[in-house]
């Protein structure tokens, strides 16, 4: 019976006017997908690999000069590896930044140069383009946005309008239970939201693997996978939600105002109000807390360790103080650093978690996360630069101590072997993505959504069955 | 007519979609109005800050050619209606006798964490642009089609009325019904705004507010009359309400980001390096004839510190930011005090600053006349193309008139920067005038601090009313064109179509 219903509705709609429109919409908003992203995405490559380059060669030549080099220059710029799924999710790439820094000695004076440290730049919010903003059109726009509201059109008349034209009762009459119905409605309109969805989507990746300028691995095509259930899990809310209220109220046109209204309130409204409200209830640090801290600590190390900083000889004790003195100021200027962007990291943490409660948001995030762009995405790219951080400075720990002859003091140039490095031998940053870590992250995020999809398809059930026809 | 007015009205006003409509509005507005009048406050005070701290700056500085004079922005209060570039751009900036300081220069006091701007941000215009839009249609999509589908069209058609008198009639209710939740969040605004203590509303506020709600009515009415075309032109009310809500999504929704995204406006490549290298040539060229002036004049040596010994030191102001055509390296020294031996060195170094004041400010003034035309290509012809395209959508028309009354939009803050750049003027005439650049407080602090306020002023008078509305008329003007066109075919449909 439930197929015989969901046949029946799957033919409405095949031949109604919404099913043309959706097809026609979601097909252009996916072609201008992919030719933005044909267009934008190998530059972006482009971009990245050249940077990679320069930065490779820059370390390359401190190798080839001494390990002392390396210990005081540090790796260099690190850069953020863009995601070939970028069409899937913008994720404010523009704003987040794509490098952080590890290098940047501290002079002292002209021949004392202290030891690298990373450091992390801020959100670059462009302050030259004086252009309309608009988002841009991804797939998360696209399913957030687009398709959402295509679910509530193909919803909202499916009970009342049957009630409104009679056949409910008629069908009613021939001894079929209600939930029969209620899933019957609910599958018949999956279906025929999911077919032009796909059409437009497969549409879009055709044309994005099929140019030779992007590459997609069999791990993207998994993450796809992942996208596309989300979008359907996405879809199931609001066409639960459109089945809900569409048992509830009698007429159809009552219906669509309120499908309209929640629409909005959910999916524009929610996102932008709950996070300027919960931004303002955690305060980051300012920039002037972190430079007072760092001026007094900077005083205070330079106090315990003045004695040393302009001596020349090359003793052990001397050495091991200017090593630690400068060490210290490094660990001290890396650490406040690290600080200032944690506060601001957990500000925008606590917004995020809180803009949540709006299914519009939930999506852009596991959609965010599962095509490796967004915030999250950021966070993992400091860490992925962390992990290298340390294995890189136990690297030349390791490399000095190896060699008897060495004092074994780093950040000095006395102290430290006079051997060659080896350039292939240096750690190289690897930027990476693990699914696996992505999967664990927003698994609670999922069964949040499905939690929402299981609550408004009972909330239909109970809604349904009590209503009388 | 009346009649048919009231009848119209009384369907309308005692439906639940009305009721729902307009306490969704009314919940969505104040608590909208409630976010922003806060982050209004935050701005405030931010500016505030940044002002005090910047004339602090300013006060400290003992010698002229380490001046630090910086001008904040306020925030627009009015920007509460249509943010616009208000808070996007820069809202500090300073004025030095290097170049002519434009909005490209300017940066951002105020903001701790720029991450947050991963979350968009809306505003007043964006909730009516938006559910307005949708209600109107709402509202619309049923007055023909509704009415031919149960046979009361041909009923009322049977009685000596004109098909105008019936359009009209219809038309009037329905923007009666859909200006009462616009002029109730109106209200309530004006009534939370006006209660709020940071935010003062001039006569002239009131009237541009006047021009938003005007503007939205004519936005409106547009909508209305898209959604009366689509009843006229369908028989059945299922069809008009599926073409509505698509016609909707496609203009409000799907139009505006899609076409920035498929269409790319990036100025042509060359521009920024070839004004970049005319404006490298031009400080060429000023480096040139200072070292053969420190070359000629009767001190040996070329360089520019004169041998000057004293406590404080020297400076290096550097800037080459290629993205806005900068660039200038200038040396200079603010001593505390001098040492004796130098004393004799003053009227050589003076009379080098001399030759170098009217020199740098020539250059400056010559750079300008590449930066200016090369800046606009760069950034506001792009922008203005971008608008542009925006426009053919009602949603952009609607947005770029209210930015125009609010003096959010780019004309508005290019009004700011204008203002600066007179005061700039003023400020490279008052140093001329004054002979402040050969003066010896130029680079040794004298005895007497320096008066910091014997500078001229700066001030700022956002533009007339009148120049607002000159700017928001031809958007406003092209939405009543719309508007009329549309009334015009609906009639023609209407009157055409049997019954």
């Amino acid at each position: 019976m439930i197929l015989h219903i969901t046949k029946r509705e799957l033919y409405d709609n095949l031949n109604s006017l919404r099913f043309a429109l959706t097809t026609i919409l979601l097909l252009a908003l996916m072609l201008t997908n992919a030719i933005g992203h044909l267009r934008e995405h190998p530059k972006r490559i482009q971009k990245y690999n050249d940077a990679v380059v320069e930065s490779l060669a820059v370390l390359n030549s401190h190798a080839d000069d001494s390990l002392y080099k390396l210990a005081q220059q540090g790796p260099g710029k690190l850069y953020k590896k863009p995601s070939s799924l970028h069409f899937c999710a913008e994720g404010g790439e523009r704003l987040l930044p794509n490098i952080v820094e590890g290098g940047n000695p501290h002079p002292y004076s002209s021949n004392i140069i202290g030891v690298w440290k990373l450091s992390y730049p801020n959100a670059n919010i462009d302050l030259k383009r004086v252009g309309p903003d608009v988002t841009k059109v991804d797939w998360a726009f696209i399913i957030a946005y687009v398709l959402s509201l295509i679910a509530l059109l193909f919803t909202f008349d499916s009970l009342s309008g049957e009630r409104e034209s009679g056949t409910l009762r008629l069908m009613l009459a021939n001894s079929v239970p209600r939930h029969t119905i209620l899933i019957g409605k609910f599958l018949g309109a999956l279906i025929s939201v999911s077919i032009p969805f796909m059409l437009a989507a497969l549409m879009n990746l055709l044309m994005i693997s099929t140019s030779s300028a992007v590459h997609l691995n069999i791990e993207a095509w998994g993450r796809l996978g992942i996208i596309f259930f989300i979008a359907f899990l996405y879809t199931c809310f609001f066409l639960a939600l459109g089945l809900l209220v569409s048992a509830r109220v009698q007429r159809s046109a009552v219906s669509l105002v309120i499908l309209l209204l929640a629409w909005v309130t959910f999916v524009v409204f929610m996102p932008s109000t709950l996070a300027s409200i919960a931004s303002e209830l955690s305060p980051s640090m300012s920039f002037d807390e972190k430079w007072t801290q760092y001026s007094q600590q900077r005083d205070e190390i330079w106090d315990k360790y003045n004695y040393v900083a302009w001596s020349k000889a090359v003793d052990r004790k001397t050495l091991t103080a200017k090593s630690a003195f400068f060490y210290e100021n490094a660990e001290m200027s890396e650490r406040l650093n690290r600080e200032y962007l944690t506060s601001k990291i957990a500000q925008v943490q606590h917004a995020r978690s809180i803009t949540r409660a709006s299914p519009a948001t939930l999506l852009q995030h596991l959609l965010e996360s599962f095509a490796g762009t967004g915030f999250e995405r950021h966070l993992q790219f400091v860490d992925n630069v962390e992990r290298y951080a340390r294995q890189y400075r136990e690297f030349v720990v390791d490399i000095d101590r190896s060699d008897p002859e060495s004092f074994h003091i780093i950040g000095v140039r006395e102290g430290m072997t006079k051997k060659k490095v080896l350039p292939e031998a240096v750690p190289k940053f690897e930027d990476t993505l693990s699914l696996g870590k992505d999967f664990n992250d927003s698994a609670i995020q999922m069964l949040l959504l499905t939690m929402f999809v299981i609550v408004l398809l009972s909330g239909a059930y109970l809604a349904f069955v009590r209503v009388e026809v | 007519m009346i009649t048919l007015i009231r009848r119209e009205l009384l369907d309308n006003l005692m439906t639940f979609r009305f009721a729902a409509a307009v306490f969704i509005m009314l919940l969505l507005v104040v608590a909208t109005t409630v976010v922003l009048i806060k982050d209004y406050e935050r701005q405030l005070a931010s500016y505030d800050t940044a002002v005090k701290k910047h004339r602090q700056e300013m006060l400290e500085e003992r010698t002229y050619s380490s001046a630090n004079l910086t001008i904040d922005r306020p925030p627009n209060p009015l920007s509460i209606f249509n943010v616009g570039l208000d808070k996007r751009l820069g809202n500090s900036v300073s004025i030095e006798y290097l170049y002519v300081p434009t909005l490209w220069d300017a940066w951002k006091h105020g903001a701790d964490n720029p991450f947050l701007n991963l979350f968009s941000s809306i505003d007043l215009v964006f909730i009516f642009q938006g559910i307005l839009s949708l209600l109107a249609l709402v509202f619309a999509y049923d007055t023909l089609a509704g009415e031919r589908e149960r046979g009361t069209l041909r009923l009322v058609l049977t009685h000596p009325v004109r098909h105008g008198q019936i359009l009209f009639a219809k038309y009037i209710s329905g923007m009666i019904c859909l200006l009462i939740p616009l002029l109730m969040c109106i209200l309530l605004v004006l009534i939370m705004l006006t209660t709020s203590a940071s935010i003062f509303l001039s006569a002239d506020d009131f009237l541009r507010i006047g021009g938003v709600v005007f503007t939205s009515f004519v936005y409106l009415s547009l909508f209305y009359l898209i959604g009366m075309l689509i009843s006229a032109a369908t028989r059945r009310t299922s069809t008009a309400l599926m073409l509505a809500m698509f016609v909707w999504g496609f203009l409000v929704l799907v139009y505006p980001n899609m076409i920035l995204t498929a269409v790319k406006t990036d100025p042509h490549p060359d521009t920024q390096t070839s004004a970049y290298n005319q404006i490298k040539q031009i400080w060429e060229e000023f480096d040139r004839d200072r070292l053969q002036y420190l070359a000629n004049d009767p001190v040996p040596g070329e360089k520019w510190s004169f041998g000057l010994q004293g406590d404080g030191g020297t400076f290096w102001g550097y800037r080459h930011d290629s993205s806005i055509l900068l660039r200038y390296d200038i040396a200079g020294f603010n001593y505390k005090a001098l040492k004796a031996e130098s004393e004799p060195l003053v009227p050589h170094v003076q009379n080098y600053h001399r030759f170098f004041g009217t020199q740098v400010t020539n250059t400056a003034e010559r750079m300008w006349l590449i930066r200016k035309p090369a800046l606009d290509a760069l950034y506001t012809q792009p922008a203005k193309m971008e608008q542009m395209l925006l426009k053919f959508s009602p949603v952009g028309l609607y947005d770029a008139a209210t930015e125009a009354w609010t003096g959010t939009d780019l004309n508005g803050l290019q009004d700011f920067f204008t203002a600066i750049q007179r005061y700039h003027q003023v400020v490279i005439d008052y140093y001329l005038d004054n002979k402040i650049f050969e003066s010896r407080q130029w680079f040794v602090a004298a005895e007497g601090e320096i008066d910091w306020n014997l500078l001229p002023q700066f001030s700022f008078k956002r533009s007339d009313i009148g120049i607002n509305a000159k700017r928001a008329l031809p958007d406003l003007c092209l939405l009543l064109m719309i508007n009329l066109v549309l009334f015009a075919i609906i009639f023609l449909i209407f009157v055409r179509s049997e019954v």
